[in-house]
């Protein structure tokens, strides 16, 4: 019973790095409006390391542009490191984003004709970062560090994609700016070159970077702290995503609208066993008990389930009534995600891919518990 | 944006070679047709006083169309209330009404004069503040002052045309000589000739049959002049000096075109994608081709009717100010059909052929390198994969990190702007090509400016005097200088003498007017520039300097030949001892010993001329001293013609020369605009063309400033490479340019000298004419968003 990552997404309680709020985008052209990203809301924390993901057209790279200041928003507000960033002016945007922001294009976007030492010194140039004579040396330690040291004289044109990449991302890191954006980082390169690539990433996430990357290989999504999905210009709730990701995007989409929010306090039961059971639920937050009890009511924790991972599906699969308690866990409050019978239903009608999957979840459970309950029956007569 | 550029292009050269083809068409008609249609005299003698008689002989001569006589003479003349002489050549006529020669056209008031009256010829107007109905002082001779008002302004085609050091006229009647106390004689003809008034030999023939019956008759002819009745006087000069604007105008087409084929290129290049679906959807190369071709057509088209219309006003325009300058008619406005001829073969083939290369290139592109964008976007598009970096590149790194390893680092925006100069290597090279074309010639006109001036300043050497004395009568040697060293700053004088003669061909026939200058041997007011032989020595009898023009007449002439003269009425041989530089007025000019010539005048120890130094050479102390010492000499009952300071003939003639200079700096101007147009048009498209790059950088920190400099230090690099280039083209300009207006001005070719002005104001002028090329690229480069940027993904 864990979500596809398999790594929950660190919930810390420093602020936010990065706070989107109400962002709304909409281009005009000759054929008339179209909304792009519509009323998004984002908190990205310090150290995180998310994946962003979404279809062509989803809005995911108009949504990279909010973060890295590229573009304005229609109406919202982007604040970064707690700075409003579309309350300055181009000029003023593009230093503070020397300063604090890394980019990685898809197509690297190298200056030809600089070399790759140059190239890694010219935003210290910019943003006068650090003193003038010191920026070679620390331009040639960043190429070091991404393996480039004896192609520093070197123009882009002269290397190989995966390397110019390399030489991308030691520019990103040039003025130590805090967060890393990367917009399809490793869209344009082979396999081999990809697998370099993120394995920088991760050095540099490992390290503390707060990382931002624009992808749509899922390969790499699970890779990440965490996955943000983009549809339609709308986000996906991530616990929809994690606990259900064998839908498609727009069910996701219609799954987060209909789910609702609802919160328990530590031990609160939630499904109690025997009764009917209507409601499947997705943990947001906190930890759920799986308890089962025996005829002298004494309780039996078979599982314990946590953020991503989900329950009641065993009922409004096969019927009938609940098998077990389930109960806030004991730490702390749980929030959830509660999704009606008829909805959760209908939805896993339309996924065969899910239907198949939950199907076999709740084969896997039922067996879990039934050798719980033999356990716990062997424990009561041993 | 780059349409625009484009037809400006285009129509920049159809614009500059319709005004150059259209001026050149309207001068070389209308300065000889004006000038013939004044009926300018054939033959001009210059006379001892003579009365109505002779003018009746001349009139009754066969071969003469019309006669007229006319008194001349020197007077100095001044608005009431100021005390600026100006000295004006007073004509008579004996009746305005029956002007047959030298045709007086009217401008502004009365046409002729009444009794004591005066009309002034228009360039008077500059030396003399006066207008139409205000009063005019002359001084007379013995010194009394008469007011006469001035009631016209009148312009004389013909009187003094091709003399650049001719006083102004002013013309009375002869009813008012006697108020001026001047003879009611005469002492000029003016004739014109029944047939054949464009042969110089017959009208030269026709004159010295003249000149011999009226001196049989006891008048005395003191010097003749003959010239074709449509020849301009200054024609050869203007046409040298057209010439030159013409060279100028094909080079400007020339660069135009370059700018053309530089657009072209870059908007084929914009293009590839779309020929790729044209291509992709069946159209062939051809389709292409011609689809381009019509293209470019259109734009000629485009650039004609904005350029020939202006052409035209600019040709009349300039026309008209030539016109001014060497006080000419012109027939009026109108379009020159020769000259919109040159302008539609211009306006259109010339970008067919600047644009032929590109076209061809754009339609033989590949679908799959067009659909690719291969071909429109090598540079800032979607990085290539690992290819090939050429030798340059990589010499420019070399160069960069060896200088690195020295510890030189160059900041790396400026390394970008150095870099991006030479990315483009085949549009850089075409407008380097405009601009330094450009500054070679501007630099050029500078130098030919100061090597004008500094032949001036050499010429100057024959005026070494402070102050010019004439007199009307000689005067003893020992007397003046007892009466010029009285006045306070004089401290040498000497008498020269004059003598005028012709120059004689072989047959005896008068080939030139020669005018001999008789300074002592050894004086020190003259400093000859001898080009062969030497100066003048007192034992020299017979025996003369002569000045370069003697080769018009004598091309092989060498120092010891002797040349057949006629002076003082009798035919001799001299030989000449010496051939110097120096400008030619109203005939040859020749240097004789003092010693000698003051024996063939019997006027031995006297002279009509006495040149005078002072202890200042300024031109405000030889004014000063002129006065004074025409007040004073006048007082002591001297009969003084005149007195001017040294230089103040030399400062009308250096006058002249700026308005051939303006000239030429105007072109000089067109060509530096042509050029900034060109490297404003790069730096749009390099710009348009690293859109992407500019907005990466934007991306990682550039601020606007950092931006724009990066743009404006490349335009910039290019104006000072182009500078260092022009500078060392300008030498070979120079050259050719001095050679061309010293031989049409001077008839000569005089020693060039270089200015650091021309070059320092180049210097100056170009890298501001470079920002300001690159400011509007790089404003656009600097507003432009990321997201507009990105938006070529």
């Amino acid at each position: 019973m864990t979500n596809r990552t398999g790594k929950p997404a660190p919930v810390t309680d420093a602020s936010p790095i990065i706070q989107i709020r109400e962002v709304v985008k909409t281009f005009k052209n000759a054929a008339g409006e179209f909304t792009v990203l519509k009323r998004v809301n984002l908190d990205i924390y310090p150290g995180q390391f998310v994946s962003i993901v979404g279809k062509s057209g989803s809005g995911k790279s108009t949504l990279l542009n909010m973060i890295t200041g590229i573009d304005h928003p229609t109406s919202g507000q982007v604040v970064i490191g707690g700075t409003d960033i579309y309350k300055m002016t181009e000029s003023r945007r593009s230093l503070w984003r020397g300063r604090n922001l890394g980019i990685i294009f898809q197509f690297f976007q190298l200056m030809p004709m600089l070399t790759l030492l140059e190239n890694v010194m010219l935003p210290m140039d910019y943003v006068n970062h650090g003193g003038f004579d010191e920026r070679p040396e620390r331009a040639m330690d960043l190429l070091k560090l991404v393996g480039l040291e004896q192609f520093a004289h070197k123009l882009p044109l002269a290397v190989s994609t995966g390397q110019q990449q390399s030489a991308a991302i030691a520019r990103a890191l040039a003025t130590d700016a805090p967060l890393l954006v990367a917009d399809e980082p490793t869209g344009n390169l082979d396999s081999r070159s990809a697998e370099h690539i993120f394995d920088l990433f991760e050095q540099l996430a490992a390290q503390g970077k707060t990382i931002v990357m624009v992808t749509h290989d899922p390969s790499l999504t699970l890779r990440t702290s965490r996955n943000v999905i983009i549809s339609d210009g709308e986000l996906i709730d991530e616990t929809v995503a994690r606990a259900l990701s064998l839908l498609t995007h727009p069910q996701m989409m219609a799954v987060t609208r209909r789910a609702e929010r609802v919160s328990f306090p530590p031990l609160r039961t939630i499904i109690r066993q025997g009764e009917h059971v209507d409601t499947f639920y997705m943990i947001i937050h906190g930890e759920v008990d799986v308890v089962l009890q025996g005829r002298k009511k004494e309780d039996a924790v078979v599982a314990r389930l946590t953020a991503g991972d989900f329950f009641g599906e065993i009922e409004l699969m096969r019927g009938g009534r609940s098998i077990a308690n389930v109960r806030a866990g004991p730490d702390g409050p749980v929030e959830l995600l509660s999704l009606p019978r008829d909805e959760f239903l209908r939805v896993v009608r339309e996924s065969p891919l899910t239907e198949e999957t939950l199907g076999r979840i709740v084969q896997h459970r039922l067996k879990e518990n039934q050798s719980a309950d033999r356990r716990r029956k062997l424990r009561l007569f041993g | 944006m780059r349409t625009a550029l484009v037809v400006l292009s285009i129509a920049v050269g159809v614009f500059s070679i319709g005004v150059i083809s259209g001026a050149y068409a309207i001068i070389s008609n209308d300065m000889s047709a004006s000038y013939a249609a004044n009926a300018p005299s054939n033959i001009e003698l210059r006379m001892a006083d003579f009365d109505e008689s002779v003018l009746e002989t001349v009139r009754n001569t066969n071969g003469i169309a019309e006669a007229e006589a006319r008194r001349v003479f020197s007077i100095r003349v001044r608005a009431p209330g100021t005390n600026r002489w100006t000295a004006l050549d007073l004509v008579a006529f004996d009746d305005f009404e029956a002007n047959r020669v030298n045709l007086l056209i009217p401008v502004e008031g009365q046409g002729a004069p009444g009794k004591r009256q005066v009309v002034l010829e228009r360039d008077a107007l500059t030396r003399v503040d006066v207008e139409v109905g205000g009063l005019l002082e002359f001084e007379l001779p013995d010194g009394s002052i008469k007011s006469m008002p001035m009631v016209g302004v009148v312009q004389d085609t013909a009187m003094g045309a091709g003399d650049f050091l001719a006083a102004p006229y002013a013309y009375i009647t002869t009813s008012t000589l006697q108020y001026l106390h001047e003879p009611q004689d005469f002492n000029r003809i003016y004739a014109t000739v029944s047939d054949g008034g464009d042969d110089i030999l017959h009208i030269r023939d026709l004159g010295a049959g003249l000149k011999d019956r009226l001196e049989k008759g006891g008048a005395y002819v003191v010097r003749s002049r003959f010239s074709e009745t449509h020849t301009h006087p200054l024609a050869d000069t203007t046409n040298a000096i057209l010439g030159i604007l013409m060279a100028l105008g094909i080079l400007i087409v020339f660069l135009s075109s370059s700018l053309i084929a530089n657009t072209l290129a870059a908007l084929l290049q914009q293009h590839t994608r779309h020929i790729g679906i044209i291509k992709l959807v069946g159209g062939r190369g051809r389709q292409v081709l011609a689809m381009y071709l019509a293209l470019i057509m259109a734009f000629g088209a485009l650039a004609l009717l904005v350029a020939v219309p202006l052409g035209g006003q600019g040709a009349y325009g300039l026309a008209a100010f030539i016109a001014g300058e060497l006080n000419f008619t012109l027939l009026g406005y109108r379009i020159v059909p020769t000259a919109l001829l040159i302008q539609v073969l211009v306006g259109l083939l010339v970008p067919l052929i600047a644009g032929l290369v590109p076209v061809i290139n754009g339609s033989r592109v590949t679908v799959l390198k067009a659909i690719s964008g291969e071909a429109a976007r090598d540079e800032g598009g979607r990085p290539k994969v690992e290819g090939r970096v050429s030798r340059f590149d990589r010499f420019q790194t070399r160069v960069t990190v060896a200088l690195a390893r020295r510890g030189i680092h160059i900041p790396r925006p400026l390394v970008i702007s150095l870099r991006n100069t030479f990315r483009r290597r085949g549009r850089l090279i075409l407008t380097l090509f405009t601009l330094t074309m450009g500054g070679a010639i501007f630099i050029a006109v500078f130098n030919v400016r100061v090597t004008l001036h500094d032949y001036i300043g050499a010429i100057s050497r024959y005026f070494v005097s402070d102050v010019s004395l004439d007199f009307e009568a000689p005067y003893r040697l020992s007397e003046m200088e007892q009466a010029v060293m009285k006045v306070e700053g004089v401290t040498r004088v000497e008498g020269w003498q004059f003598v005028s003669g012709e120059l004689l061909d072989e047959t005896g026939m008068v080939l030139e007017n020669l005018n001999v200058f008789a300074p002592p041997a050894k004086s020190e007011l003259i400093e000859p520039i001898l080009v062969a032989g030497r100066w003048i020595e007192p034992g020299d009898v017979r025996k003369f300097a002569v000045s370069e023009a003697i080769f018009k007449y004598y091309p092989d002439l060498q120092p010891g030949d002797r040349l057949k003269i006629r002076v003082l009425g009798k035919d001799e041989t001299w030989e000449v001892i010496g051939i110097f530089k120096f400008v030619d007025r109203e005939g040859l000019l020749a240097y004789a010993p003092y010693e000698y010539v003051s024996r063939l005048t019997n006027y031995a120890n006297r002279a009509f001329m006495f040149r005078l130094v002072t202890v200042q050479h300024d031109r405000a102390y030889q004014d000063a001293k002129a006065e004074e010492l025409d007040a004073v000499l006048r007082e002591r009952g001297f009969k003084l013609l005149s007195a001017e300071a040294g230089s103040a003939s030399l400062d009308t003639a250096v006058e002249s020369l700026d308005t051939l200079v303006v000239f030429l700096l105007i072109m000089a101007v067109l060509t530096a605009t042509v050029g900034s147009m060109g490297l404003t048009g790069t730096m749009g498209m390099n710009v348009l063309e690293r859109t992407r790059e500019i907005g990466i950088t934007r991306a990682i920190g550039a601020t606007d400033r950092i931006i724009m400099l990066t743009v404006m230090v490349e335009g910039m690099l290019i104006g000072a490479i182009s500078w260092g280039l022009g500078a060392v083209l300008s030498v070979p300009f120079t050259m050719l340019l001095a050679r061309i207006v010293s031989l049409a001005v001077f008839e000569t070719p005089i020693d060039i000298v270089y200015t650091l002005n021309g070059y320092v104001l180049w210097l100056g002028l170009v890298l501001a004419l470079s920002a300001l090329a690159s400011v509007i690229p790089a404003r656009n480069a600097a507003r432009l968003t990321i997201r507009e940027v990105l938006a070529y993904e």
